[in-house]
């Protein structure tokens, strides 16, 4: 356990000096905020369009005034939970894959397999470390998040929102270590460091843009702009009906999109936040009971990842051919 | 020169052929785009029988909206498939391609012959240009194929001029992805760095940049339609000076004119200059590379 802790401790020392690692996550940073400012800035033009077409409305002695657009602040995080999905786990790969390859680059790699340390030293205190800097970084993306909703957005942010917000970062985190301990799995496994890497940008290239992306395509609703049902002036109990007829295709939809980890991660996000409309404003107890499958599975599928990595990661795999 | 120029670019289609992770990309990037028009029709289809499921219920009596889409519609989803799969792999054979030499330590030998830097790097390129002209070309055969099985006839000519007018627009897409790869590749001083630096320019110009003029989601800007800004607010600057730099969208929203996609009309050219624009741009910034730069070694 002492190696381990070395090596994790050492990881957690060399990422703090490391320029890479900071451009990353000012990237990270900077993109979250510039999503919720425009965000913010996109509800009050719709406010602004809307105070005119109330006055255009008084002005024409109409009485019937429609509802103002509503604010709810958590709703200002979609677009940066949404870069986390993508960016994130980009980055989340690239630091994965640096952790190895900076080793076996350097000749260091060599040096720590010749001393007697434990089968799991490597892998897990790679992990171990890169997980701690991981929690850093969701702590502090969320108290970036947080005041930049506060403060850009304008919105006030309750204890149940601050309560909501740390189940989202916990998830966070688990879907930043599950792509995390996946590449330094694949990059110990490949004879080649680059082939570690683009295998790994390929999983991600499959399970976070393709994947989701042919699901959403797959969406009856998603054909016409505003909606199908919308454009066909459908109630919603009416549609359901009508697709429950098509449960075939659906389940083949939903297979597709189940089968991605960015959309358990999205979906359990999402649902917390009150991003999704079904969700929005319901209780903490009521969202995790609805989303429990996706917390378990989003959990056990980190918890592969890590064993992978740890698994796929021995003394001859990491000795093999370099490039 | 012109010796240089060639057997730079032979040299690079040579080494692309050997590499097994191209044919990875390539394979992938065949494979979804000829599969794109699988899918639009799949999902026509359904959508079709939905909507005559509404009608025979006495729902609506709108029209369908996909009466009379054209044959091309099948083909729009493989405007995204050329942003995120294409350009991912045009980075990666740029990167590669400028890594390989400082890699291997043979640039020295080669700038020791009287090499220009423009004619090297410009043989590389157009050895990468011709790769991703014939995975193009073959994308659009398949894609030709599929859709004429799909709605049982050839396609015509205009309909076959339209297609190839799309994968023209592609090719210079991700001759500008190649470019920035090659970059990368170039004044990165680690390998990590060379594929992560075009990786984040890439997400930039395709999620950031059309955020901040038309306050679409990340996940939005994967749909193949261009998104629209809305009006009011800071949006009419921003989206007056984010979009000629939107690159990904320009090539959208050239595509999805081409493509006949109803929801989109106008006059493709101003998208199609803006893309020339960036890569004659790229093409300037790459050949300008200094010769000694060429000779930096990798740290890791």
């Amino acid at each position: 356990m002492t190696d381990l802790f070395t090596v994790a401790r050492k990881e957690f020392l060399d990422l703090r000096r490391d320029r890479l690692f900071l451009i990353v996550i000012s990237f990270l940073t900077a993109v979250t905020l510039v999503s919720v400012a425009v965000g913010a800035a996109d509800f009050r033009a719709q406010l602004e369009a809307y105070n005119r077409y109330v006055a255009d409305l008084a002005a024409a002695g109409t009485g019937v005034v429609p509802a103002a657009p509503q604010l709810f602040p958590l709703q200002l995080l979609r677009g940066g939970i949404e870069y986390l999905e993508i960016l994130g786990a980009l980055f989340a790969i690239v630091l994965g894959y640096g952790t190895v390859a900076k080793e076996k680059h350097r000749g260091t790699l060599q040096l720590f397999l010749s001393r007697p340390v434990s089968r799991f030293a490597f892998a897990g205190g790679k992990v171990a470390g890169l997980s701690a800097v991981w929690l850093g970084v969701v702590l502090l993306l969320t108290a970036f998040s947080t005041i930049a909703v506060i403060t850009i957005g304008g919105g006030a942010v309750t204890g149940v929102d601050l309560g909501r917000l740390a189940i989202t970062a916990c998830f966070m985190w688990l879907y930043l270590v599950f792509w995390t301990a996946l590449a330094v799995g694949l990059t110990s496994l490949a004879a080649r460091l680059s082939t570690g890497l683009i295998v790994a940008l390929v999983v991600w290239l499959a399970f976070v843009l393709v994947i989701p992306q042919i699901g959403d395509t797959m969406d009856p609703d998603n054909q016409v702009p505003g909606g199908l049902f919308a454009a066909l002036q459908i109630k919603k109990s009416d549609e359901l009906g009508v697709l429950a007829q098509f449960a075939g295709f659906d389940g083949i939809r939903n297979g597709l999109e189940v089968s991605s980890i960015t959309k358990h991660f999205e979906r359990l996000s999402f649902a917390f936040l009150g991003i999704k409309a079904q969700y929005n404003g319901q209780s903490i107890p009521v969202v995790w009971a609805a989303m429990l499958p996706y917390a378990i599975t989003l959990t056990v599928a980190t918890i592969a990842s890590v064993i992978f990595s740890a698994v796929a990661t021995t003394r001859r795999t990491l000795q093999r051919k370099q490039s | 020169m012109m010796n240089v120029f060639f057997a730079s670019a032979q040299q690079e289609m040579l080494s692309v052929r050997r590499a097994r992770i191209a044919h990875v990309l390539l394979a992938v990037f065949l494979g979804m785009v000829s599969v794109s028009s699988i899918i639009g029709w799949v999902t026509t289809t359904t959508v079709t029988s939905v909507y005559e499921k509404i009608l025979a219920g006495g729902l609506t009596a709108a029209p369908n909206p996909f009466t009379g889409v054209p044959a091309l519609y099948y083909a729009r989803n493989s405007v995204i498939y050329v942003i995120l799969i294409g350009a991912l792999m045009a980075i990666v054979l740029g990167a590669q391609a400028t890594l390989r030499d400082r890699k291997s330590a043979t640039t020295s030998l080669i700038l020791s012959r009287p090499v220009g830097t423009p004619v090297r790097l410009g043989g590389q390129l157009a050895g990468l240009g011709i790769v991703i002209f014939t995975v193009l070309a073959i994308s659009m055969a398949i894609n030709w194929a599929a859709i004429s099985v799909i709605t049982r006839a050839p396609l015509g000519t205009d309909a076959t001029l339209r297609l190839l007018g799309f994968a023209a627009c592609a090719w210079m897409l991700l001759m500008i992805f190649t470019i920035i790869g090659m970059l990368g590749g170039i004044f990165s001083k680690r390998e990590t760095t060379a594929l992560l630096v075009p990786f984040v320019v890439w997400s930039g110009l395709t999620f950031v940049v059309p955020q901040l003029g038309t306050a679409a989601r990340p996940v939005a800007l994967l749909n193949p339609v261009p998104i629209l800004a809305p009006t009011g607010g800071p949006f009419d600057l921003l989206a007056a000076i984010t979009a000629p730099l939107s690159i990904t969208e320009q090539f959208k929203r050239a595509a999805s004119i081409l493509l006949q996609d109803p929801n989109v009309s106008g006059n493709p050219l101003s998208s199609v200059i803006v893309l020339i624009g960036f890569l004659l741009l790229a093409t300037i910034v790459v050949t300008l590379v200094p010769r000694q730069k060429l000779r930096s070694a990798l740290n890791d």
